[in-house]
């Protein structure tokens, strides 16, 4: 076990419902612990999951609301088209980054019709760091570490220039540092803060942002380093399938030495998810339900299929089969009907084209490498799926003498004592956070500090740290 | 004159493990509070199959009830050893025999099946010895 007093690496993770972080000492990939991994408990709110916080910002009439608070107002306010603005992941990662930023956000998510992308961005990053900052505190060893070294996990599946859209994420967390400096633990509070402080305290985050030093570690760089760390053995290869809300990401990571470098031939993404499926699966209950004919029925219906979608879906996976009540009556779904359906066929057939779009990219590198190994693991939401786990198994065509080996969504190390069974069950919603702090330094796809120098806008210089 | 101190042999830094031990309490409470909607709707599951007036009632609340101690269980972090009527090599650790026998059998059927979290072993799956078939 190390000590209190080392160095330690921090890695955040944008999921696109909840934001994560957890630490692991600095070098932990030559000399591995188990239990020093540690989760960030990143939300205080009672009731809730500590180490999920909430990705959400609202702007509400003259304030402006964070995490859980965003989303209950939000919720609230439905009935008036009013939204919480999410998916911070999903905006982080588009190609044109910049563009979207200085786009203004529609009056759902702004009524007041002032805030660019840019500025609630910025205001949910320092939302995200203050959060992290009182994890670290309240830590009894992250509290006495003698640094802490920060990097942000993200798909690989933007466009080629991560280095480039890099240097524009960290500008916005320098921003965001400054912002929250400004704002103080105001920006903590569940009624969050006044539209006049944010007023009177983005425009100077904004023109003198902090210098902050961030590494960028791709989402499946981060599947491979948790999958294989502390193993004696493990291939060269690794391809990763991730499974989330909105989108299906294929990537995958070849080792090289030391080093672990991105296949950019291998990279896929599927338009259809998770939230895809949900919808097959309540259109398959709403077509045996015949009682439900009404639109008001098959409205009433829909939105509680939609409420229990994660438990149905779970117990759909798991067991075969899921069933809720309803009324005087009993829904049911079953895994074959699912398997059945026309619109599940094209998406399944859409997916197996794409992983094998991807595995053959990966058997290529593989095989002009001299390499015999490929791994594949699917992590997100739909991991445990069994579509997505009979995915893992296939073996490209022409792949000769190539062993593809499936690994656990959760690593073995995961099941150590010190943790008395309590990570596995958290393990997949906190993995990328803890492959990213776990990932040596030549594992990053990018690292890059927001000079004192080059941060100033408009020749204005930045704000010492 | 007093004796002169003996040096006292340097003792190694106490460990504050307690201290260094990972947030298990927090990752439980975290496990637990996805498992306990789960819990909740299996209790109320577990009152309607015993009160139902007819089987079919009967049946449907034992389905459900089934179904959310699994996502309970699942989010707890536990899994079932073995699948019932499968046939497997014996394992005293993770097996444990309906009846004595004077020597361990080679290969067993699961009758029922155990849980483990982890790899902790809470039930064995209770088995019975597989006969080898006479030719």
């Amino acid at each position: 076990m190390t000590s209190a007093r080392d160095a330690w690496t921090l890695c955040i993770d944008f999921g696109t419902a909840f934001s994560k972080a957890a630490a692991a000492p600095t070098g932990a990939w030559s000399r591995f612990h188990p239990e020093d991994v540690r989760p960030l408990m990143l939300s205080q709110e009672n009731g809730a999951n500590p180490f999920l916080l909430d990705s959400a910002v609202f702007i509400d009439e003259d304030r402006i609301l964070f995490g859980r608070a965003a989303i209950e107002r939000a919720d609230a306010l439905a009935y008036k088209k009013r939204q919480a603005l999410r998916s911070f992941k999903t905006l982080l990662s588009v190609s044109d980054l910049d563009r979207v930023l200085n786009t203004v956000a529609p009056a759902s998510i702004d009524p007041h019709r002032v805030f660019p992308m840019r500025d609630l961005v910025v205001l949910y990053l320092a939302y995200l760091l203050a959060a992290t900052d009182r994890a670290i505190r309240s830590d009894p060893v992250l509290s006495a570490a003698s640094s802490i070294e920060r990097r942000y996990a993200a798909p690989a599946w933007r466009s080629g220039d991560s280095g480039g859209l890099h240097a524009s994420v960290v500008r916005l967390f320098g921003e965001a540092e400054a912002l929250r400096a400004a704002l103080g633990d105001k920006i903590l509070a569940p009624q969050g803060v006044t539209l006049k402080g944010v007023g009177d305290a983005l425009p100077g985050a904004l023109a003198h942002p902090r210098s902050v030093y961030m590494g960028l570690v791709f989402e499946a760089t981060a599947a491979a380093a948790y999958t294989s760390i502390g193993l004696e053995e493990s291939a060269s290869h690794m391809i990763v399938v991730d499974m989330g809300a909105g989108t299906t990401d294929i990537a995958a990571v070849a080792r090289s030495g030391g080093r672990m470098e991105e296949l950019p031939a291998a990279r896929v993404t599927l338009k259809q998810a998770g939230d895809f499926i949900d919808k097959v699966v309540a259109n398959i209950v709403l077509d045996a339900n015949g009682w439900a004919r009404s639109p008001e029925q098959q409205s009433v219906l829909w939105r509680l299929l939609m409420r229990h979608m994660r438990d149905i879906k779970e117990s759909l996976f798991a067991d075969g089969r899921a069933m809720l009540r309803h009324e005087n009556r009993t829904v049911s779904v079953t895994l074959r009907d699912l398997e059945k359906d026309k619109d599940f066929k094209v998406f399944l057939k859409n997916l197996e084209k794409a992983y094998d779009e991807s595995m053959a990219a990966v058997r290529d590198s593989a095989i002009e490498r001299k390499r015999r190994g490929i791994q594949s693991i699917a992590v997100g939401g739909g991991a445990n799926a069994p579509f997505i786990q009979a995915l893992l198994k296939r073996k490209p065509s022409r792949s000769g003498k190539l062993v593809i080996e499936a690994r656990p969504a959760t690593p073995e190390w995961a099941f150590a004592p010190e943790f008395r069974g309590n990570l596995a069950p958290v393990f997949p919603q906190l993995s990328i956070a803890i492959g990213g702090a776990l990932a040596p330094e030549t594992m990053l796809a990018a690292r890059s500090e927001l000079s004192l120098a080059a941060a100033g806008r408009n020749g204005i210089p930045a704000a010492p740290d | 004159m007093p004796p002169a101190k003996r040096p006292s042999p340097k003792r190694p830094a106490k460990r504050t493990t307690a201290k260094r031990a990972p947030p298990v309490d927090a990752l439980a409470a975290a496990a637990w509070l996805e498992a306990d909607s789960a819990l909740a709707e299996a209790l109320v599951e577990s009152d309607r199959a015993i009160t139902a007036n007819t089987a079919e009632g009967r049946d449907e609340a034992l389905a459900l009830l089934s179904l959310a101690l699994g996502r309970a269980a699942r989010r707890r972090g536990l899994s079932r050893i073995g699948k019932r009527g499968a046939s497997e090599a014996f394992d005293g650790a993770r097996h444990e025999l309906a009846l004595r026998f004077k020597r361990a059998p080679k290969r067993v059927r699961v009758e029922i099946e155990g849980v483990a979290r982890g790899r902790e072993i809470l039930i064995k799956a209770r088995v019975a010895p597989v006969r080898a078939k006479r030719t």
